[in-house]
């Protein structure tokens, strides 16, 4: 669906994206961590279409970035992190609106609405609404034409934890009927859970691209960490690929005396700052 | 063009729901009536105070300069306001990603209501103008005071943040339109230091009635343009 070669952009004559090379197959949700000013929001205007001005070569659905035509935009949602909705307007207003661009057939904005919980709200005015409200509206707004491309910036920003759920279930929904999704973001809970590949960007260059598990698993030892009573409670931990030779915990095992047990591996977010040295703030 | 025509009338139905707007949009045909009632009523009142034959006939011509540069930058002016409503609300970014585009939004919001403009302009300047104007003389009126009107949305656009903004900056840059002044107030040499004003081109063609100033108000107001264009993609990108 997607497909970077040797891409480079610069805004001011030195490099922003450095070399940049990676693919988005389709069905996946491939998603994009890194610090403010990394250049995710750039690499996400470069394959937008905003930004035509690059090296090298940036694909969508076979079509070069810089080289569109009007066409181009059907099949591409896009979920910008900050609400881009008209405020004098109603919710439903704004659907209507912005459906009407497309060619395609609208989905339902009944439907829509409901599906993040906004069914009561269509005919609030925008500026009433909370800053969760609008991100739901705007995310909905994105899937108005039914594209088979999103681009999701910070989808569950600034959104209890109910309706992130809510919101993360239906991009499960969408990943399900087939969309490409494209995820920025700062959250690796979310991007643990969502992502079936995630890129470390750090500097304009990616650092790593895996998948979540196997970032996890290659770079970070999963530790175990257990506890008994002798005299007063104790715990220790020891390194999961070492538990045979931990005497204690073979000894504890053995006699029933292990109070808890758990294992605890690595985040994503410990695996971001040991490959790039920063964190994702 | 159907995302355009879309994103057009979408502006229209928006622009119903600010009454500052819609006054914005009724003024010119109220300055108009003002203008061609009161001006000759206010001349006829000045003659008889004063005694003298004329006091404001001679700059009758002025009136129509001005008047045929106030209707579309008014109509502009409120093409400007919604283009700073959408970019305070992040919306232009938005439309770019749409089918409509980056130039079909700035076709919508500039280009059309400076062609509605202009098509305005032609039809109420016949009937409100208190010179008498040759059919080249409303085409040329209404074609520069279009250009100016899109001078100004663009500076306006370009160079504010808000709304509030936008609206000062609508005040102070309608000061282009006083270069019209000029070529009947100063003496030619220095006349020319305000060269730079379209307006004073359209001035010195009325005053010289002399047709071929026309075009020189047209390269002006397209150097400006150009630059403002410039200046417009750096600041909606």
């Amino acid at each position: 669906m997607i497909q970077v070669k040797n891409l480079t952009f610069s805004y001011t004559g030195k490099p922003f994206i450095q070399n940049m090379n990676f693919e988005v197959k389709k069905g996946e949700i491939f998603g994009f961590l890194g610090p403010s000013g990394a250049g995710k929001s750039t690499l996400q205007k470069i394959l937008l279409g905003m930004l035509p001005g690059y090296e090298g070569s940036a694909t969508v659905g076979g079509a070069e970035c810089k080289k569109h035509d009007s066409d181009f935009y059907q099949s591409i949602g896009v979920d910008f992190e900050y609400s881009t909705m008209y405020e004098k307007l109603s919710a439903r207003e704004n659907l209507e609106f912005f459906s009407s661009l497309y060619k395609r057939k609208a989905r339902s904005i009944d439907d829509l609405l409901v599906s993040v919980g906004l069914e009561n709200d269509a005919e609030k005015r925008v500026s009433d609404y909370s800053k969760g409200m609008k991100s739901r509206l705007n995310f909905i707004k994105a899937l108005i034409h039914d594209p088979e491309l999103l681009f999701l910036d910070e989808p569950t920003s600034g959104l209890d934890p109910t309706n992130s759920r809510l919101m993360k279930d239906v991009i499960l929904e969408e990943k399900k009927k087939g969309k490409t999704i494209l995820l920025t973001t700062h959250n690796m809970q979310d991007a643990t859970e969502l992502c079936d590949r995630v890129a470390f960007i750090v500097g304009g260059q990616i650092y790593a691209l895996d998948t979540p598990h196997n970032l996890i698993m290659s770079k970070g030892a999963a530790k175990i960490t257990y506890s008994w009573t002798d005299v007063s409670e104790q715990t220790a931990t020891c390194e999961l690929d070492a538990v045979s030779k931990d005497e204690r915990l073979k000894r504890l095992i053995a006699e029933n005396r292990l109070q808890s047990i758990h294992s605890s591996e690595p985040t994503l977010n410990d695996i971001f700052i040991e490959i790039t040295g920063r964190t994702l703030v | 063009m159907r995302a355009v025509r879309i994103s057009f009338f979408h502006m229209l139905r928006f622009v119903r729901k600010d009454m500052m707007l819609l006054a914005a949009g009724i003024l010119p045909f109220l300055i108009g009536i003002i203008m061609r009632l009161g001006i000759p009523y206010i001349e006829k009142l000045l003659m008889s105070a004063i005694g003298v034959a004329s006091v404001l006939k001679p700059y009758y011509s002025l009136f129509d300069i001005f008047y045929a540069a106030i209707t579309p930058v008014m109509l502009c002016f409120i093409a400007a306001m919604v283009m700073l409503e959408e970019h305070d609300d992040h919306i232009d970014r938005y439309l770019f990603v749409t089918e409509l585009g980056r130039s079909g939004y700035f076709i919508s919001r500039i280009a059309i209501p400076a062609v509605a403009s202009f098509v305005v302009t032609m039809v109420v300047l016949p009937i409100f103008c208190i010179s008498s104007l040759s059919a080249f003389e409303v085409f040329s009126l209404a074609l520069g005071g279009t250009l100016q009107a899109i001078i100004i949305s663009m500076l306006v656009v370009a160079l504010s943040s808000n709304k509030l903004e936008g609206m000062a900056l609508t005040k102070l840059s309608s000061l282009l339109m006083l270069g019209a002044v000029v070529p009947y107030v100063m003496p030619r040499p220095y006349g020319y230091l305000l060269a730079f004003m379209p307006s004073f081109w359209t001035g010195l063609q009325i005053t010289e009635k002399q047709p071929l100033f026309f075009p020189a108000a047209v390269a002006v107001s397209g150097v400006w343009i150009l630059i403002l264009k410039r200046k417009l993609e750096v600041k909606i990108r």
